[in-house]
């Protein structure tokens, strides 16, 4: 045998070849198929990041429930289906998210000064069939991040290609239905990627829901992710009947039952339009990224959570319409600098801009009639943000991720009244501090410490009156500061097996909090949080995987507010535990349970809510290699639990007074969905 | 200088930059390609870097690939017989039948067949493999004929070259 030269020095180059700055993220998906191994890749035991196969895998009753691959993360719906999900988090209740950050393809999605929420989160457009990936991150440790981003990040992005054509269709209890073909296809040099969803869903309310969605994805791509460009248009259309939270009074007593609701005419619309465009080049040495996008939301939106306590006569019914224009432009540029064999760096420079042209308002209505104007507002909020990230590998053992962020927001609210009109503005340096160290071959410890913020809505920034009760009130500032500190681990010694475990502390200058009988976010008390997260996720054998999350949290406001320091809805626990089977059989199959802990519902905490265990399943059948059938059922065991609990006062029809009560929206009974999937 | 001492050269010149700069990651494919006199078909075994090659799929579809999975395998078949090809002297293509593929931490192997056909039929080859992804990606043919090896080198300025 005589030894060929050439292949012997490539083979000695692939044996010797170490992980450096220039690389793609290596990850052991292609030998093993398992999650991706986020060792030497994230700067935190919170960061990950989960695959289309993992999110094709998950059991989801709706698009925003995506999220909760995030180890800790829940989201809810405590209203119609068409509403945005009600997220909780490292012991937050993000109401619709006002500290998570969520963007899909390089959009934001959280609408800020929002009429409804602040940071309102509506995911309603999101096709699951498109994702190619979802990277998440908790916690305020990047640079790269900005607003409602203190309790996490989760960051969607559509595949530009389909390895296959799907068309499939849905049937379901509670009037389910849905239909989808998505689709990829070469042309004109490059890929055109298409997509159209129609849904149907009446839920188990008394009056159905009747949420009629329609959705559309077209994209136009050339080149690769890394070293191309891709411009994409969606549109989104939602109309729905809401059956908001109700009594636990009234339920106890009779005067209406569980799936009932108090007014009959709440509900909303929504449209979403947008245009955006990514662009990105890499190479050896650098690499950069920009991003720009035109969004148009509308919203309409009729709720009634006090039921007659302010109107004995049309009901407290209010609307909140918001229709806006957001146009932003995200631009990033990273050096790679190879100093020494062990010793690389990467820098990257980032800037931010984002404007919202928004017009919204806060009416009383009656069966969706305006009888009255609280408020009326023109708004326009425009940011930037610069950043610097210096990211350095030391050794084999050590790196540093170092960032510093600017950012700055200027308020300008035009309403209908002049004392609740003018302009503001606020500036913040945010820095951040990452450290990991691992001098083992499959364990990582990391030190992270850094600032976040969020921001308030611009109306309050230039508030001197409360249009509601006419006192005076003080306006708030812009921008709200937080600070998180984290030490975690990481580790994959056991053979087949990931595991993260994470204690942090996160401090907030103010606290966002939901009113519930406003309808609206305040800026509130500062706040304290602890938490431990531990994440694990087991592959023992190829066709067999086991994921367990849990996370507790302890919140607490620092207000020294004299009813108590605890955090209406500031979840205190979380815990996931799921089964996925797929033999090279016919047969697949997965299992989730749910733990969703309990939360005080009033500072005191003389009132709390009860945490609930919900089981999900799934059963698959291949009928042919192209051909498969999926039969979903959801909350298996039929548990009473509620998606929500609120504590405040309301009235109902008959009722002299206004009674402090438990308010609450149900989970869903038992539900089943059949799908037929065919794709080519 | 003979093909041999080109290939030492060759071997000489990418160990000295293996060791002075293993900063930057060099982008290499190889392909032999043999007759076997036993199963009278030619034999094309590929091997590229696992990092390449995930990296590809990942940019190409914008999600990751198990690889262990013949489903995901059919994807890179897919690209492979874009990329990849060998012509007869009349121009028309060669049916090369994919056989299969083995992945490890470092390489992916990649090997076909073309059924009932000597090495003389193949008269131009297109090794495009990685090239349109990785500007900087070489590929090297090796064409075994009765024990003598000649190489070619496919870049983006070569990507279809005649066998003969």
């Amino acid at each position: 045998m005589h030894l060929r030269p050439i292949p012997c020095v490539l083979a000695a180059l692939f044996a010797t070849s170490t992980v450096h700055a220039d690389d793609f993220q290596l990850q052991r998906v292609l030998v093993e198929g398992a999650r991706a191994s986020q060792l030497g890749i994230a700067d935190s035991a919170g960061a990950g990041s989960a695959g289309a196969r993992d999110l094709a895998g998950r059991i989801a009753y709706r698009p925003g429930e995506l999220l909760e691959v995030t180890p800790g993360l829940i989201a809810s719906q405590h209203s119609g289906e068409g509403k945005a999900n009600q997220f909780y988090l490292r012991g937050f209740n993000l109401d619709h998210g006002t500290d998570l950050a969520t963007w899909v393809d390089g959009m934001p999605v959280n609408q800020r000064s929002h009429a409804h929420g602040q940071g309102w989160t509506d995911l309603n457009f999101l096709i699951p069939e498109l994702v190619g990936r979802l990277d998440y991150r908790k916690g305020p440790y990047s640079a790269r991040e900005g607003d409602f981003s203190s309790a996490g990040v989760a960051s969607l992005s559509y595949a530009n290609r389909l390895v296959k054509n799907i068309a499939s269709a849905t049937v379901g209890e509670d009037g389910y239905r849905r239909a989808l073909v998505a689709g990829s296809q070469e042309a004109a040099g490059g890929s055109l990627l298409y997509a159209l969803e129609a849904m149907h869903n009446d839920g188990p309310w008394t009056r159905p829901d009747d949420y009629r969605k329609l959705n559309a994805v077209l994209r136009y791509s050339r080149g690769f992710a890394n070293n191309g460009w891709s411009v994409t248009a969606m549109s989104y259309r939602g109309d729905w009947n809401s059956t908001d939270q109700i009594p636990l009074r009234a339920v106890q007593d009779g005067r209406v039952k569980r799936f009932d609701l108090i007014d009959d005419s709440d509900g909303g619309e929504a449209r979403r339009l947008s245009l955006s465009g990514i662009w990105r080049r890499t190479d050896a040495d650098s690499a950069s990224k920009v991003s720009a996008y035109v969004i148009r939301n509308r919203l309409d939106l009729f709720s009634n959570f006090t039921y007659f306590q302010n109107d004995p006569v049309n009901g407290d019914q209010f609307a909140q319409p918001d229709r806006r224009v957001t146009t932003g432009m995200d631009a990033t540029h990273t050096w790679h600098m190879h100093r020494t064999d062990k010793l690389s760096s990467d820098l990257t420079v980032g800037a931010q801009l984002q404007n919202d042209n928004i017009f919204n308002g806060l009416y009383d209505t009656r069966k969706r009639e305006r009888v009255a104007t609280t408020r009326e507002d023109h708004i326009v909020e425009t940011s930037g943000a610069v950043f610097i990230e210096s990211a350095i590998r030391w050794s084999d053992a050590l790196r540093t991720v170092a960032g510093v962020r600017a950012s700055n927001y200027r308020f300008r609210v035009d309403g209908d009244r002049p004392e609740n009109a003018g302009k503001a503005h606020d500036t913040l340096v945010t820095p951040t501090l990452n450290i990991v160290y691992g001098p083992w071959a499959s364990t990582e410890l990391y030190a992270n410490y850094g600032h976040g913020f969020h921001s308030n809505d611009a109306r309050g920034t230039v508030a001197t009156v409360d249009p509601k009760t006419m006192e005076a009130v003080d306006p708030t500032p812009g921008l709200v500061r937080s600070r998180g500190y984290e030490f975690g681990v990481r580790t994959e010694a056991i053979p087949k097996m990931q595991t993260s475990l994470a204690v942090y502390r996160l401090d907030f200058d103010s606290e966002l909090t939901y009113i519930g009988d406003a309808g609206n976010t305040e800026a509130g008390d500062p706040s304290r949080r602890y938490g431990i997260e531990f994440s694990n996720y087991y592959r023992p054998l190829k066709w067999l995987s086991i994921d367990l999350d849990a996370a507790w949290a302890r919140a607490r406001s620092r207000g020294s507010n004299p009813d108590g320091d605890r955090i209406p809805g500031a979840i205190e626990g979380v815990a996931q535990l799921g089964v996925t089977l797929d033999p090279s059989g016919p047969w697949s199959g997965s299992l989730r349970l749910r733990w969703f802990g309990p939360r005080p519902l009033i500072e005191d905490d003389s009132v709390r809510s009860n945490a609930s265990l919900t089981l999900n399943g799934r059963i698959g059948y291949r009928l042919a290699n192209d051909l498969r059938l999926e039969l979903e059922g959801f909350n298996l065991t039929n548990r009473r639990a509620s998606a929500i609990d609120y504590f405040y006062e309301s009235q109902l029809q008959g009722e002299a007074a206004p009674v402090a009560d438990v308010h609450f929206h149900p989970i869903e009974p038992r539900s089943l969905r059949l799908t037929l999937v065919k794709q080519w | 200088m003979t093909l041999r001492g080109f290939r030492t050269w060759c071997a000489i010149a990418l160990l000295c930059v293996s060791t002075a700069a293993s900063a930057h990651r060099f982008h290499f494919g190889m392909t032999d390609i043999s007759y076997n006199e036993r199963t009278k078909s030619t034999e094309i075994v590929h091997t590229y870097t696992a990092h390449d090659i995930e990296a590809l799929l990942l940019n190409l579809y914008g999600r990751q690939f198990d690889l262990s999975d013949l489903d995901d395998q059919d994807v890179l078949r897919k690209y492979l017989e874009r990329q990849f090809w060998i012509a007869a002297p009349d121009a028309t293509r060669l049916p090369a039948k994919w056989i299969g593929m083995t992945v490890d931490a470092n390489s992916v192997v990649i090997y076909q067949e073309i059924e009932n056909t000597p090495l003389t039929r193949t008269a131009t080859i297109r090794q495009g493999v990685l090239i349109d992804f990785l500007p900087e990606q070489v590929n090297t043919v090796n064409l075994n004929t009765d024990g003598a090896v000649r190489s070619l080198t496919f870049g983006r300025k070569a990507l279809e070259q005649p066998a003969q």
